[in-house]
């Protein structure tokens, strides 16, 4: 994309976003509408770092991931269709179980397992894709009909998630179909998604308790002249700015530990944000009246999400205790 | 000359000559030895021509990208040949001269610095000012063509060593605040300049206490007009947060490399050391952006500040990492390896003190990035 086009496509997923940041299908119709999955065809980092950065901004949902899975299984079709699809039967997926990153479907001799995590409208189509680690260790994109798995809504900790436990024990794959697909570049995909989404929650946050500080007055003044609000609140924009150079980063290196470990810098600044930006936002903060909590309880979410940032950076310890190499450092 | 073609040339030109650059001495050496060392590989490097790139033809450069001297210093410091700190005086230094001293001057002066014939400091902070830098109170007055300098700096690094000094002084009145401070390019060996280095914890004397009683000092040493000072200062501090920081980053994450090397089975533990990675991970991704947009010409500003705090993070992150892994070296170790290790943890307590205290930083992120207004 070129300079203009950028700008263009940033601001109809900009605006197709914010409209329908309460509304998961009509955010998924927008999006189909201006070609967002197109775009992700010819350029995933635009694609993705718009869309997913924006949509944790405005607390929206989508079945975008669904896409990405698509884009790193080589396969399009995962989640809703566009444009001369449209008439096949869209197909519904289903993510890894929570704080896991293994395909969330097994096959062995005579059993497919699978322990999944999805979302109302990711598993609402009559065929779902899921990743399944079959016998030999590589990993196909198997689609099962969507009667054969047991779907149990979840309230949990962010209910506007709408998430769904999706499992199956079965002595076979038995009506699916299954093809082979990359299931690193998945992962890897889909981390760099939920980064961008963490990234922009946090900043999210930030402007919330950064508006409150400058308007909210105590002792005569604003609270944003105490040097304790101001520094929590500096804290966080470092932990964000951190966060989105090392995305970018990951994108110009493209390697595997470099998207890790930029997934578990934007959830940890998303943690960051959000103790600093509950503790600013006070009492106000901690009522359902202010929007903070909906991004509180969904960067928590996000975060366990394809790997914690607890998770992949005791990874990354172990393996380097271990007698592993450092991963090469980014070149200038 | 571009950066590929330029990492490739130097890192060859390394390996040639790697025993006429390597120090003589084990370990981080003394002061005296690391200057020493300092002055080796700028005046090879010069010569060959590497340190030249980067910076503009009329100081003695052969122009092209700053990225050329942020790979320099990296491949420096990473093959031990200079420490990083002393080594990258020269980015806050050299750019002061060029951009606020009369071209001439600029023209004789910069290359002795780039070519390690001498060694400058920075009189900045003062026994009441130290990041309440608008107080300054050391004295200039004028004197036909001359300005007449009396008072006293403090933490002025190698001031010992250094024949010259750029210098802040009050040549307004006391109330003139940051209107009427004044740069000046002063040589060291004016009479009525006395030096007292400062015994640190680290066992490094790289600071000094500087008294001026009368020093002359020329009019066309000025740097920058009368009452320019504060701009002068200004624009040289996010230049301790750019080209420095990496190369600071980049000996950073050679200490690290070795730290894994060193340490003894099972005394690192793997979610702070999965951290530390990270947190150096994330600087050096700041600090790269941070390179590329002053390559690209963008002027520097409060947004440096940002890198400086993930610097000192990680930095004081890496060393706490390496006093728990490296305790026998760190608490009893008295040969040249562990002495190093020693030195530079306690230096790395001074992360959140040096070039802007960690709370300074945080001051300007809220005011000057986020907007919070003042803070009074």
């Amino acid at each position: 994309m070129d300079g203009t086009e950028h700008r263009l496509f940033e601001d109809a997923v900009r605006r197709a976003v914010d409209a329908h940041a309460g509304d998961p299908a009509a955010l998924d119709g927008a999006l189909a509408e201006l070609g967002w999955a197109d775009a992700l065809a010819v350029d995933p980092r635009v694609a993705i770092s718009i869309l997913f950065e924006r949509q944790g901004a405005a607390n929206a949902t989508s079945s975008a991931i669904g896409h990405v899975l698509g884009a790193g299984l080589g396969a399009r079709g995962a989640g809703p269709t566009a444009g001369e699809e449209e008439s096949a039967s869209p197909r519904g997926y289903v993510l890894p179980a929570l704080g896991t990153w293994d395909p969330p479907g097994s096959q062995g001799d005579d059993s497919f397992v699978v322990r999944a995590l999805g979302t109302a409208t990711s598993t609402a189509p009559e065929s779902i894709v899921v990743p399944t680690r079959v016998a030999d260790g590589s990993v196909a994109i198997c689609t099962v009909p969507r009667r054969g798995l047991t779907l149990v809504p979840v309230h949990g900790l962010d209910p506007g998630l709408d998430l769904v436990t999706a499992h199956m024990d079965a002595d076979s794959i038995g009506d699916g179909s299954i093809s082979i697909g990359d299931w690193p570049a998945v992962v890897g995909l889909a981390r760099m998604a939920l980064g961008h989404e963490l990234v922009g929650a946090a900043g999210a946050m930030l402007e919330l308790a950064r508006s409150h500080a400058l308007e909210r007055e105590q002792f005569g003044r604003p609270i944003a002249a105490f040097q304790a609000v101001r520094h929590r609140l500096a804290d966080t924009l470092v932990a964000v700015e951190g966060a989105r150079a090392l995305l970018d980063a990951a994108w110009d290196d493209g390697g595997p530990d470099m998207v890790a470990t930029a997934k578990a810098v934007a959830g940890r600044a998303a943690r960051v944000a959000a103790r600093h930006c509950q503790q600013v936002l006070a009492g106000m903060g901690f009522t359902t009246e202010h929007p903070l909590h909906r991004y509180v309880r969904r960067v928590l979410v996000l975060d366990e999400l394809f790997g914690s940032a607890r998770t992949l950076t005791t990874e990354l310890g172990r393996r380097l205790v271990a007698g592993g190499p450092l991963p090469v450092p980014i070149p200038l | 000359v571009d950066l590929q073609e330029f990492r490739a040339g130097l890192d060859d030109w390394l390996g040639a000559h790697g025993p006429e650059l390597a120090p003589v001495h084990d370990g981080a050496g003394t002061l005296e030895q690391q200057l020493a060392q300092l002055a080796k590989v700028k005046r090879h490097t010069f010569d060959a021509g590497w340190m030249r790139w980067g910076w503009p033809e009329q100081v003695g450069g052969l122009g092209g990208s700053t990225l050329l001297r942020a790979y320099l210093g990296e491949a420096l410091t990473t093959a031990d040949l200079v420490e990083p700190g002393i080594y990258s005086m020269t980015e806050v230094l050299a750019p002061t001269m060029i951009g606020y001293a009369p071209p001439p001057l600029a023209a004789a002066m910069v290359p002795r610095l780039l070519r390690g014939e001498e060694t400058w400091c920075q009189g900045f902070s003062e026994p009441g000012t130290g990041s309440n830098l608008a107080a300054l109170a050391c004295r200039a007055v004028r004197d036909g063509e001359r300005w007449l300098v009396s008072g006293q700096k403090v933490w002025t690094s190698l001031a010992q060593h250094a024949q010259r000094c750029v210098l802040l002084v009050r040549t307004g009145t006391p109330e003139s605040a940051h209107r009427g401070v004044t740069a000046l390019f002063v040589d060291m060996d004016s009479p009525g300049i006395t030096v007292r280095p400062i015994e640190t914890m680290h066992g490094v004397p790289e600071f000094c206490e500087v008294f001026f009683d009368d020093v002359a000092v020329p009019t066309e040493r000025t740097l920058g007009d009368e009452g320019q000072g504060w701009a002068v200062a200004m624009d040289l501090l996010p230049f301790e947060r750019s080209t420095a920081l990496w190369h600071r980053g980049a000996h950073l994450q050679h200490r690290l490399g070795q730290l894994l090397e060193r340490a003894p089975a099972d005394s690192l533990d793997p979610m702070a050391l999965g951290e530390t990675v990270q947190l150096l991970a994330a600087l050096r991704a700041r600090s790269r952006a941070t390179q590329h947009r002053m390559a690209a010409g963008e002027r520097l500003g409060p947004e440096t500040s940002v890198d400086k705090v993930l610097l000192a993070t990680a930095e004081q992150q890496l060393f706490d990492l390496a006093e728990g892994a490296l305790a026998e070296d760190v608490l009893l170790g008295d040969d040249p390896i562990a002495a190093r290790w020693r030195s530079e943890f306690l230096y790395s307590r001074a992360a959140t003190i040096y070039g802007g205290s960690a709370e300074i930083q945080r001051n300007i992120i809220a005011r000057r990035l986020l907007g919070l207004g003042d803070d009074r």
